[in-house]
């Protein structure tokens, strides 16, 4: 065969193509994508989600594709008659945003085995919650000697320039404020009170990071001794050696449920309900539950035990009165107006 | 196709080269930022509706353009820094034997071979209540409470000046080493002293190398998104992180678009003022 140098062009853009969009070669036959969160949630899902999906369904070809929320929505957005995902992983705001634009379908109910089994606030119909993450009060026992108890302790005088906590970029700042202000009389719908608060606790405040991942290291370098935390998060640091403790204040923890969603037209609907379904199984969410990993259940068929125990909640009982819910249908409506104002009057 | 003219002009050489290179621009970079462009000419995020709201709000809002001014402001100071304290080395660089030579060159290039996350992380040990300033201060006696140094405009300017330092130190190391050194002998046995010298002879001829370095570390530093929101922390804003909450948290795209459009056309106004006093320089160094 002679190859001149059109023909071989040809062929190594054909090459880089296909190299360069799988997708193209066989656009039908993908194996089941599903877009978990980074860092700890994946490597969670890697371990144990994923061979007891592959255990429970002849091997079936899955691959974790690791993004925030944000980007999952932008991704399905972009192609929503053939979506790159078929399973999405998300924050209450998200998922409503995503319900919104009509790029999730409604969970079938009816064929699930273990919907019912999960405690009411988990149980969406456009898409079951199988993990809660859980907002407290974090603080170095090195450098506070009395544990906190309560919100309000965050604007005690001897935590003068002590205190972090986040901006609302991020689901735990945005819901720790709606904590603040219903603590002070306000609501979902009225977080004014929310922002007087914020306006006391400025003296306090040491630091307001970009994001909740940025509080850790603010811990690890001594530049804060207290600040709203997020369970999981803490644990992975307990882990490393730093001296931080979680506490589920008196008002009571806040607890996001992060839901699970078959995305609309996606080619592997099956496969996807199945592992949804292995997300809800009482095996893999008790497993999840044992550390290194330390995620809150929501099956009720899971019984309570370790760390979760100590801290959190013995049973669902103990846990539904311990842990906040919130409407983030309505923290939805106003949170960019709030962001935009936190942007303007937190300078500290 | 067939043998090239004989007659051909072999100093002269054929634009289809760049042609690969011209094809992927177009593809991967002109192709997106029109279409961000035209996102960013619509007034409702569903990119429906046409319209000039998106810059009209943030043209009209003294936030939006504080925040703009401390992006612009807080690149020229870190330039500023880099100039001051990037300039001796270079100067030092051409002065000194190649043993010297060697080690110099090797500690400003040293910063380029870790990744800035990582350099980034340094700045936050270095610049903690318990870092190394705050400790060495204290153990001197010399304050009794930690300084306040990290999520400050100090802290972002003094990290940025050093993340950034190899951009401007080596336009520097080149345009210094162009300078004939016989000029600063002749300037001397003409009874110019040292600082005269200094600042007739080899500040203007370095003027090019002085430019180019300005340029590249403005740029960088206003966009450098990492160094920004780790020093800086979450209550400062600058524009790559306003543009990523309009853009990620808020999904208005849109309005980030417009942020991003705007955002790009104050930098090159900046730049296209560096490459005029770089046109202008050129002339005055050769007078």
């Amino acid at each position: 065969m002679i190859m001149n140098r059109r023909s071989l062009l040809t062929t190594a853009l054909t090459l880089g193509a296909m190299k360069a969009f799988p997708g193209l070669s066989y656009a039908q036959a993908r194996p089941l994508v599903f877009a978990t969160f980074t860092g700890s949630w994946e490597e969670a899902h890697k371990a144990v989600l994923v061979p007891a999906f592959r255990k429970a369904n002849a091997d079936a070809a899955m691959v974790l594709d690791p993004m925030l929320s944000v980007d999952q929505i932008a991704k399905v957005n972009a192609a929503k008659a053939n979506p790159p995902i078929d399973v999405m992983l998300h924050d209450p705001g998200p998922a409503l945003v995503a319900i919104g634009q009509d790029l999730v379908e409604p969970y079938p109910v009816e064929k699930s085995a273990y919907y019912k089994d999960l405690i009411a606030e988990a149980q969406e119909p456009m898409g079951p919650a199988p993990f809660f993450q859980v907002v407290g009060l974090t603080y170095n026992p090195e450098a506070v000697k009395t544990p906190p108890t309560s919100w309000a302790d965050l604007w005690k005088p001897e935590f003068k320039g002590r205190v972090g906590i986040t901006n609302l970029n991020s689901t735990l700042g945005t819901g720790w404020l709606v904590e603040i202000a219903k603590m002070r009389g306000g609501s979902e719908a009225n977080v004014d009170p929310g922002f007087k608060a914020l306006e006391e606790l400025k003296p306090n405040l040491a630091a307001v990071a970009a994001n909740p991942g940025a509080l850790a290291t603010l811990f690890q370098q001594g530049q804060i001794d207290i600040s709203p935390g997020n369970f999981n998060a803490i644990q992975i640091l307990k882990a490393r050696g730093v001296p931080v403790e979680f506490v589920a204040p008196k008002e009571g923890a806040i607890a996001f449920k992060t839901t699970i969603h078959i995305v609309k037209n996606s080619p592997n609907r099956e496969l996807a309900f199945k592992l949804i379904e292995a997300a809800l199984t009482p095996e893999v969410q008790t497993t999840l539950m044992n550390p290194p990993y330390l995620i809150v259940p929501t099956n009720s068929k899971v019984t309570m035990g370790g760390e979760i125990a100590r801290v959190l909640a013995k049973d669902t009982a103990e846990l539904k009165k311990k842990f906040v819910f919130q409407d983030w249908k309505k923290i939805n409506e106003q949170r960019s107006a709030w962001i935009e104002r936190f942007n303007r009057e937190i300078k500290i | 196709m067939g043998a090239a003219p004989a007659s051909r002009d072999v100093t002269s050489y054929g634009m289809g080269l760049a042609a690969p290179l011209a094809l992927f621009f177009l593809l991967f970079f002109v192709a997106p930022l029109l279409q961000l462009l035209w996102l960013s000419l619509h007034n409702d995020t569903a990119g429906l509706h046409w319209g000039l709201g998106q810059y009209l709000h943030f043209l009209t809002d003294p936030f939006s353009l504080g925040v703009l001014g401390s992006t612009l402001l807080l690149g020229a100071e870190v330039t500023a820094v880099c100039l001051v304290l990037g300039f001796p080395i270079a100067w030092l660089y051409q002065r000194v034997g190649p043993k010297l030579q060697t080690i110099i060159i090797l500690i400003v290039l040293l910063p380029l071979l870790t990744s800035v996350v990582v350099r980034t992380f340094a700045w936050i040990v270095i610049l903690g209540r318990q870092g190394i300033i705050n400790a060495t201060l204290q153990s001197l006696g010399i304050i009794d409470t930690p300084l306040k140094l990290l999520y400050t405009q100090f802290g972002v300017v003094i990290a940025l000046a050093q993340v950034q330092m190899p951009l401007m130190t080596l336009p520097l190391i080149t345009a210094l080493g162009r300078i004939d050194p016989n000029l600063d002998d002749a300037s001397c046995s003409l009874g110019a002293g040292s600082w005269r010298t200094f600042f007739r002879i080899v500040l203007p001829l370095s003027l090019p190398g002085v430019i180019a370095g300005c340029t590249l570390t403005y740029a960088a530093a206003i966009t450098a998104f990492i160094t920004q929101s780790l020093i800086g922390g979450g209550q400062m804003l600058f524009m790559p992180m306003y543009l990523y909450q309009q853009a990620s948290t808020l999904q208005n795209w849109p309005f980030a678009s417009a942020i991003s459009i705007i955002f790009l056309l104050a930098v090159l106004a900046v730049v296209s003022v560096f490459t005029t006093l770089g046109r202008m320089s050129r002339g005055y160094g050769g007078a």
